[in-house]
């Protein structure tokens, strides 16, 4: 389904040019759960901000089902990201000024769904995550836990072809953070691509494939044989 | 989507409560005064409006040049010169009317003979072509009868006033001054005030005697024409006709050289160097000034708008990145964030209606006008106030919806924007622009209030404190009265002196005449003639410098002149003029005093040369000097002696010290106006000064707790926050100190005795505007820098 090819992203500032991406290339499946790991600094959250189009790449391609995504003009670019992608951070981003149910309804507005349709799909939603009674509290109500699972659920609600999330364990404790992983591979079964940034081995282990990335290359690619057994 | 939009932009102006207050107070009193001013300029701009063909109409206005490079300018022309226009301008004008002014008693009796009405009219002469010229509206009757002497037509008003229902009117008749009767055949509805011509009383001009009426060397401003171009001409097309005309009327010799000019009708309410029957006039400049001072309140306003949307932006930086996220287009954000200013700029426009309301009656008291803030009456109002909306929203939302809606989401959504972004540098400037404004208006303030004092406490040459002015009706018979009335008036206890006289030494009433020096041929200026009895110098306490003072005489057998006088004829000594003989409306007779210079005019201008000398058939006021302490009851007395000299004409009276003051009337209003307006602007900026350091403080939180930890003191820490701001402000000054010199340099320059331009002011302009910047950011930095440090780092 995507198709990275020769990828390069280079920050400039005052004093110094930062080579975050040096000739990525990535392949990702329909279907697939793909993490990405390596050290502090080596550029994965830029691999994922540019796959997300929130960053544009200096060269390179990026193909994804054969549509080319880099020459998109900024209106065409948000397009294309409000109908086929979801988010989710590591410190959540949700708007404090808006109520949980606002909160997972917003990227509908942007997607012009009529408002009776809207209240289904949160409704829906909302039930799936087990945060029904939470839904009229704003965000700095809730544990960190219950915040990224509206996260969750904000990326979900659109049924997106691929999320994107970046170490979305990250601020969150051992239960809280396999509760988040469990959501994810549920998505993934119902076959939603998923790209996952992480530190953390142990929730690399939900993934088919582990990509390594090591000063904006990428270093090695190991299938997770255990998961993937578990599929078959 | 919206409604989602209007929940966020509630919640944030609630979270920051300050600065939502900070905001629509400031923009609410910037528009509040904004709307006022434009609803005086609307009414100001409303004058001579809404007759039919007005683009056509004209009055006729004269002009005089001197050798000496002088110029005078009347709204009046010579009476004969109507019929002669009438004539000569035939093939380019359609009508043309004389209109006459004149003053005097109305007497109304009822049915049984008895006199039921007596009061002090304004009348005016009009030809029945001027209701040609003018499309009043009639309400019965019509002008027809005009073409007959003898006839009136009233304002509804005026008719209800004489006959108590204004359909009883017609047929009925009015006296007017004492001799004739005029029936009444036509009724117009009442001309609204904002009219250069105050029409109520109507006569036939066919019943005008004046004795001037075949005079084509007497101009007086009572006597007005008007016309109507013919359709289609265009006035320029008359130049030429014109100057044949006035070779072929203007044969005789005179000091100036006699001009006519075609003034619009959309001229006379702002022409200055020509008055009206209204006596209102609004020079188009000062509308110019007012509109400048609405932009600076609405640019000050917008701009504490701007720097506290600017500096709030980094809260509202996830936001906008989440919404980048999810697929919001950068235009979408530019209209939320527009919609929300929108939103407090309406909320504004709400307190300020409420504000405007409350103000009203003073502004209408200001300006004596009958402003109204009425959407049904003026629906521009409504128009004007939607334009001002959607202005301030654009100049104080657009900036900093720009720049919110700029932020990089990558860099957002990890609350990686930095809090300088969207313009720390244009802050700064903006901050100084505000500042430059307010110290310019301060120094302003100051300055108008200084040359106020001036002239207030200019000697004038002579004492009007507690002087009364009485009118004195001056007829063949009144005449005879004068003396039985002088003596009775002194009398009275508590009257020092009584003096009868054409004027008082300061008038707006001045004439020129044209007159002879020892001999010569006529001099190349007019004198200022005052005609005064013996008593005038002692009156008004006016001092000679050489010779005597008048004897007492009804006629002019001898001359008092001014120094003015002396030195336009080069007379170095005052004694070499005594003895040498004037020459003044066919009297020739000698100067028997000098008297010192006094200011015979308002202290916009020079002094005139002067002549002081008797003649009875024109003294028109009685000056009544009294005694300070016994006043009220006093004039009592002089009205009660005046009315048993005078039973069959009306009294009036009026202090020489508010006369005077009323030639300052327009400076009165522009110093009342800066005050307040100045007030407003300095109350605008620093609530804006208060809301930026507030910020600072709080963006600086950790940065001054550290600091602390390592060892600064609070006093540092103050300077610390303060010293920028002191900077700006410091810098403000400079940019004020040229423009405000310009601008002042130019007021004053409207005055002939003015004060010097000193350091003074500008000097206590900076001295004001950093001390009131010091406390306004010191009390929120102590704030910041005394908080209890740890709880600052904490946090981390
Ligand atoms: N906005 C930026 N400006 C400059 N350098 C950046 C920016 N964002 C990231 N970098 C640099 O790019 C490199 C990759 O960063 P990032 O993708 O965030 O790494 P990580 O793998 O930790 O997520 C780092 O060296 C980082 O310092
Ligand atoms: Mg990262």
């Amino acid at each position: 389904m995507i198709k990275i090819e020769n990828l390069e992203k280079v920050y400039k500032t005052e004093e110094v040019e930062t080579t975050a991406l040096n000739g990525i290339n990535l392949h990702v499946a329909a279907g697939e759960f793909v993490s990405i790991m390596g050290p502090s600094g080596c550029g994965k959250s830029t691999l994922l901000n540019v796959m997300g189009l929130l960053d544009k790449p200096e060269s390179g391609s990026y193909k994804f089902i054969d549509t080319e995504l880099l020459t998109l003009n900024d209106r065409e670019r948000s397009n294309f990201r409000k109908r086929n992608m979801g988010f989710v951070f590591q410190n959540f981003n949700l708007i404090d000024e808006l109520t949980v149910f606002e909160n997972i309804e917003l990227p509908l507005i942007y997607n012009k769904i009529p408002a009776g349709e809207r209240k289904r799909l949160v409704n829906e939603i909302i039930e799936r995550m087990n945060i029904v009674n939470r839904s009229g509290h704003f965000p700095q109500q809730l544990s960190g836990g219950q915040q990224q699972r509206v996260a969750v659920a904000r990326a979900l609600v659109t049924k997106p072809k691929l999320v994107l999330a970046d170490e979305p364990t990250g601020n969150l404790d051992s239960a809280h953070g396999n509760e988040v992983m469990e959501l994810l591979c549920e998505l993934n079964e119902t076959g939603t691509t998923i790209v996952m940034v992480t530190h953390s081995s142990h929730d690399a282990s939900f993934s088919n494939r582990i990509i390594n990335l090591k000063d904006g290359h990428v270093i090695s690619e190991k299938i997770n044989k255990s998961r993937n057994e578990e599929l078959i | 989507m919206f409604k989602l939009n209007l929940k966020i932009a509630w919640r944030n102006l609630w979270k920051n409560k300050g600065y939502t207050l900070i905001n629509v107070l400031g923009l609410s009193i910037g528009m509040a005064s904004c709307i006022l001013i434009f609803i005086f300029i609307r009414y100001q701009m409303s004058f001579d409006e809404g007759f039919k063909d007005q683009d056509r109409i004209y009055r006729m206005v004269s002009s005089w040049d001197y050798s000496d490079g002088n110029q005078f300018y009347s709204q009046g022309v010579p009476i004969p010169i109507t019929p002669a226009v009438r004539d000569d301008f035939s093939p380019y004008i359609e009508k043309v009317s004389a209109i006459q002014n004149s003053g005097g008693i109305v007497k109304v009796n009822d049915q049984h003979g008895k006199e039921k009405v007596k009061s002090i009219e304004n009348v005016f002469y009009v030809e029945p072509d001027f209701f040609e010229i003018f499309n009043y509206k009639w309400l019965s009757g019509n002008y027809e009868s005009l073409k007959e002497p003898n006839h009136a037509v009233l304002s509804k008003e005026m008719a209800k006033k004489f006959f108590g229902n204004w359909n009883d009117a017609l047929g009925k008749t009015i006296n007017y001054d004492g001799n004739l009767n005029y029936i009444i055949t036509g009724i117009i509805d009442d001309v609204p005030e904002n009219n250069s011509v105050p029409l109520r009383i109507m006569l036939s001009y066919k019943s005008l005697k004046d004795r001037n009426l075949n005079n084509w060397g007497s101009v007086s401003s009572a006597s007005e024409s008007y016309f109507k171009l013919k359709r289609g001409i265009k006035i320029e097309t008359l130049s030429e006709p014109l100057r044949l005309f006035i070779k072929k009327y203007y044969t005789e010799k005179a000091p100036g050289k006699e001009g006519h000019i075609f003034q619009p009708l959309a001229d006379i309410h702002y022409n200055e160097r020509f008055g009206n029957f209204s006596g209102r006039i609004m020079p188009k400049k000062q509308l110019y000034g007012l509109m400048v001072i609405g932009l600076f309140l609405i640019l000050t306003a917008s701009i504490n708008f701007i720097n506290l949307a600017t500096a709030q932006a980094v809260s509202r930086s996830k936001e906008v990145g989440v919404r980048k996220v999810m697929g919001s287009q950068r235009g979408q954000l530019v209209t939320q964030f527009l919609t929300e200013t929108f939103i407090i700029v309406l909320i504004s426009l709400l307190i300020a209606s409420v504000l405007t309301e409350i103000a009203l009656p003073s502004m209408q008291n200001l300006f004596n006008a009958k402003i109204s803030f009425s959407f049904f009456q003026h629906p521009i109002i409504l128009v004007f106030m939607f334009v001002l909306v959607v202005c301030v929203s654009l100049i104080a939302g657009f900036y900093p919806a720009v720049i919110m809606s700029g932020f990089n989401p990558a860099l957002a959504i990890k609350n990686k924007i930095s809090a300088n972004t969207g313009g720390l540098g244009l802050r700064k400037v903006l901050v100084v622009v505000q500042f430059a404004i307010t110290i310019t208006l301060i120094i302003g303030t100051l300055v108008i209030l200084q040359q106020m004092k001036f002239i207030r406490e200019q000697p004038l040459g002579f004492n009007p404190t507690a002087i009364a002015m009485v009118d004195l009706p001056n007829d063949s018979l009144t005449v005879e009265r004068f003396n039985r009335f002088k003596a009775q008036l002194k009398q009275l206890p508590g009257v020092e002196e009584v003096s009868f006289c054409r004027t008082a030494p300061s008038s707006q009433n001045n004439n020129g005449s044209s007159f002879a020096y020892n001999n010569s041929k006529d001099a190349d200026f007019q004198v200022n003639a005052k005609n005064a009895d013996e008593d005038f110098l002692k009156t008004f306490d006016l001092k000679l410098i050489a010779g005597r003072n008048l004897s007492k005489s009804d006629s002019t057998n001898e001359f008092i002149v001014n120094e003015t006088l002396l030195k336009r004829l080069n007379v170095a000594k005052p004694a070499d003029a005594l003895g040498k003989m004037i020459s003044l409306g066919g009297q020739k007779k000698p100067i028997v005093g000098v008297v010192q210079d006094f200011k015979n005019k308002s202290l916009h201008e020079s002094i005139d040369p002067i002549i002081v000398c008797s003649r009875i058939e024109r003294y028109y006021y009685a000056a009544v000097k009294l005694n300070a302490k016994q006043m009220m009851t006093t004039m009592k007395s002089v009205e009660q002696v005046w009315k048993s000299n005078f039973p069959e004409f009306v009294y009036n009276e009026s202090f020489l010290n508010d006369d005077i003051n009323n030639f300052y009337q327009g400076e009165k209003i522009m110093g009342t106006l800066f005050k307040v307006f100045a007030g407003t602007i300095i109350f605008i900026s620093f609530i804006g000064l208060f809301g930026l350091i507030s910020f600072v403080a709080a963006q600086r939180t950790k940065e001054v707790a550290i600091r602390k930890v390592l060892g600064a003191s609070t006093i540092e820490l103050v300077r610390m926050l303060n010293g920028s701001f002191l900077i700006m402000v410091f810098i403000a000054n400079l940019v004020a100190w040229p423009l405000a010199y310009l601008f002042i340099s130019k007021w004053l320059s409207g005055f002939a005795y003015r004060i010097d331009i000193s350091i003074w002011p500008f000097a206590l302009a900076m001295v004001i505007s950093m001390a009131i910047t010091l406390i306004t950011v010191s009390i929120r930095s102590y704030k910041a820098a005394a908080a209890n440090t740890i709880d600052a780092l904490k946090y981390e």
